[in-house]
């Protein structure tokens, strides 16, 4: 026990006991009348969550234990599926004609069962009286063993296979942000990212005011093509020899550095590879046969993007108002000219015209991630150490919350848990305010990604098993994805967040104040597109 | 649970362990300051760092000790638990020729100060052979980046992919 604690503290250990207990709650406490398949994905989903808020394992490993249990538990040829009750004795009142319970029906059909799997049989439906249903069989067709729940069986019978949870892995949101995650590495190893900023903050002059909007800019347009995280740090490198020329009392240096992680925040919403959130969204709409094209999302982000990030810019200039009236930058980029190198500036610059412009051409935006990920590796410009060290477990992470958007649709435990809500209280806008809202409190304290993993198919599922009026699962799905990206009241917040703190340049209250503010303001800019500018698209 | 990185400094003058504890105090608490007055006692501490799991991330060591030479200290130090990957640094005023040399080809030593120093140049060199530890061994830069080269942390930081969106 000792050189356990060693290992794990006690808090750990609490959380992951308390995790495998909330697995099997549902399954003792839920009644019998609540299928079994809804038992267990009710039971993954808590385990899951509470991983995912508790953190006593990384939370990409979460992701797999999701995968892991449901391949285990629900998929078709799962070793622990639950079993299907049955009957075996019937009420004839002609040859083929039977009386069943009305639970033995479900959409003009019923269902055999033999060695434990379910086959649909279509039915002619008499009579439905008291419960009862009379049915006629197809012609010649006997039956002799019938599941008890029709509705139960339909979904086991059409359940999800291993494949298709292995598939999230692959699935081709997660191939477009290999991509990203490629070409993201192309640029930092051949210094695209520096050198790019350096020659785009030329232009901005030497105010400080200016300079600030400098680095928000490019931040945010680097930010929405790589990591928000690697962006940040980037940024970092090039604003402290800036910073170290201010006076250390002057607010300037605090408002610059807390510019970076806003605009990397903000900058990721922009496109569908900017930050993980948005890949959960364009999954999950995906499911439900909505696809979202590259530029589609660029034009429903963009103006959010741009308006974040100019009220960021007059709110950080009038809280942090700089007192040095120029600041002299050297910097001169020196672009690397090997061929090598030019061969990765012009694989970027053509896979993002070709994302941006995917409208025109019709090729799918992860068709053309897979050129990156190609000719990167073809023509050598990353080797097999590039490939090694690309963040292989954010894809992980991003592939456990879309398969666990598949399971709570598939077993239906979406649609159970939005019916123990009356949702007649809320009206479209009210809604779209509260899970805004929720998604940004919670993405405060938990990853972006698992706010979005947790939110993001109860969105869509309200709007699917509800009918509140004016309600767009789609554009609820979006507002839900782009709030878990506007957390920045504290250091744990998001990587970027924390990066900047790191480096002393601001303490957290800076950056809470900071962060409440834009917090409301983004809120209130979500709400505002979802009633007046996503509609115009959907 | 966290394992903490220590400094250690081995020096038998008294008043000169006290000026170098106090040259380099700004790095506490992230880094945990260990002052030792001999070779012997460097070692009992280290027993104890290993036994709890904690890690030695820079030695500043005096080359004239009781009983043993400085060098032949650091060049017995082994690369592993508790000092895997440590950052060297001699401070000497009176090492010859050869001294050195075996100091540079045996101990692996990463900087050599000379007494008496600045106090700037030594948070200098010791900041610097720090942020180099926490690179070489990739461990997380963040708890260090305030009292270490932030830019330099950044950078690694760009171009690892220590940390990552999540």
């Amino acid at each position: 026990m000792k050189s356990l604690l060693k290992i794990l503290p006690l808090s750990s250990i609490i959380s992951l006991a308390a995790g495998v207990i909330a697995f099997f709650i549902p399954l003792l406490v839920l009644p019998d009348t609540i299928a079994p398949d809804l038992q267990i994905a009710c039971g993954l989903f808590l385990i899951a969550a509470i991983y995912y808020i508790a953190q006593p394992v990384p939370i990409y490993a979460t992701s797999l234990l999701v995968m892991f249990g449901a391949v285990l538990t629900l998929t078709t040829e799962a070793p622990f599926q639950p079993g299907i009750d049955t009957v075996q004795q019937f009420e004839y009142t002609d040859d083929d004609v039977i009386v069943l319970p009305d639970g033995m029906v479900y959409n003009d059909a019923v269902f055999t069962v033999e060695n434990g799997i379910a086959s649909k049989v279509s039915v002619t439906v008499l009579s439905d009286v008291n419960g009862k249903v009379t049915v006629q069989l197809p012609e010649g067709r006997e039956v002799s063993t019938l599941a008890s729940d029709a509705e139960y069986a339909q979904r086991r019978s059409t359940a999800l296979m291993a494949k298709d949870i292995f598939a999230t892995m692959a699935s081709p949101i997660i191939i477009l942000f290999l991509g990203g995650f490629m070409l993201a590495r192309g640029a930092v190893k051949y210094n695209l990212d520096t050198n790019l900023t350096r020659i785009l903050l030329k232009p901005f002059g030497e105010k400080p005011s200016m300079i600030m909007m400098g680095l928000m800019a490019i931040t945010a347009l680097l930010s929405a093509f790589m990591s928000n995280t690697a962006t940040t740090a980037m940024m970092m490198t090039m604003i402290i020899p800036i910073i170290s020329k201010v006076d250390p009392k002057d607010k300037f240096k605090v408002g610059a550095a807390l510019s970076i992680p806003v605009a990397a925040n903000i900058g990721g919403m922009a496109t569908p590879i900017g930050t993980p959130p948005n890949a959960i969204v364009i999954a999950g709409l995906n499911q439900r046969g909505i696809d979202i094209a590259f530029s589609d999302w660029m034009m429903l982000a963009t103006p959010v993007v741009l308006i974040l990030l100019v009220v960021s810019w007059v709110i950080l200039r009038f809280m942090f108002k700089a007192d040095i009236k120029q600041i002299k930058l050297s910097v001169d980029s020196i672009f690397d000219t090997s061929i090598k190198a030019i061969g990765l500036y012009l694989i970027f610059g053509l896979t993002v015209i070709l994302w941006i412009t995917e409208n025109q051409h019709g090729i799918s935006s992860s068709m053309v991630a897979f050129f990156p990920v190609t000719f990167l590796s073809l023509t050598t410009i990353l080797d097999k150490e590039d490939i090694r060290s690309l963040p292989w477990e954010v894809l992980w992470l991003v592939a456990g919350g879309i398969a666990l958007g598949l399971v709570i649709n598939q077993t239906g435990l979406a649609k159970f848990l939005i019916s123990l809500i009356d949702w007649n209280l809320f009206t479209a806008l009210l809604l779209i305010f509260s899970m805004a809202f929720l998604a940004l409190m919670m993405s405060n304290f938990l990853s972006n990604t698992v706010t979005a993993a947790l939110l993001v198919p109860i969105g869509i599922s309200i709007g699917l098993n509800t009918d509140i009026a004016g309600y767009n699962f789609i554009i609820g799905a979006i507002a839900i994805g782009l709030a878990s990206s506007c957390a920045m009241l504290l250091p744990i917040s998001t990587p970027p967040n924390a990066i900047a703190i790191s480096t002393n340049l601001l303490d957290t209250r800076d950056m809470t104040k900071f962060g409440i503010v834009i917090g409301i303001v983004a809120i209130i800019v979500l709400t505002l597109a979802s009633q007046i500018y996503w509609p115009l698209f959907f | 649970m966290n394992t903490e990185l220590i400094i250690l400094v081995v020096e038998d003058e008294p008043e000169v362990l006290d000026a170098i504890v106090r040259d380099i105090e700004l790095f506490e608490p992230t880094f945990r300051i260990e002052a030792t007055q001999s070779a012997e006692e460097a070692r009992e501490l280290l027993d104890e760092i290993k036994e709890q799991d904690n890690r030695v991330a820079l030695i500043l060591c005096d080359h004239v000790l009781t009983g043993e030479s400085g060098v032949d200290f650091m060049t017995e130090l082994p690369d592993s638990a508790p000092t895997k990957g440590i950052r060297k640094i001699l401070i000497t005023g009176q090492a010859g020729h050869d001294d050195t040399i075996k100091a540079i080809n045996k101990a692996g030593l990463h900087h050599y100060t000379a007494k008496p120093w600045k106090p700037e140049e030594l948070q200098k060199v010791v900041r610097d052979e720090l942020t180099q530890f926490i690179i070489n061994q990739h461990l997380n830069p963040l708890p260090v980046m305030g009292v270490l080269n932030a830019g330099e942390l950044s950078d690694f930081l760009r171009t690892s992919s220590q940390l990552t969106d999540l």
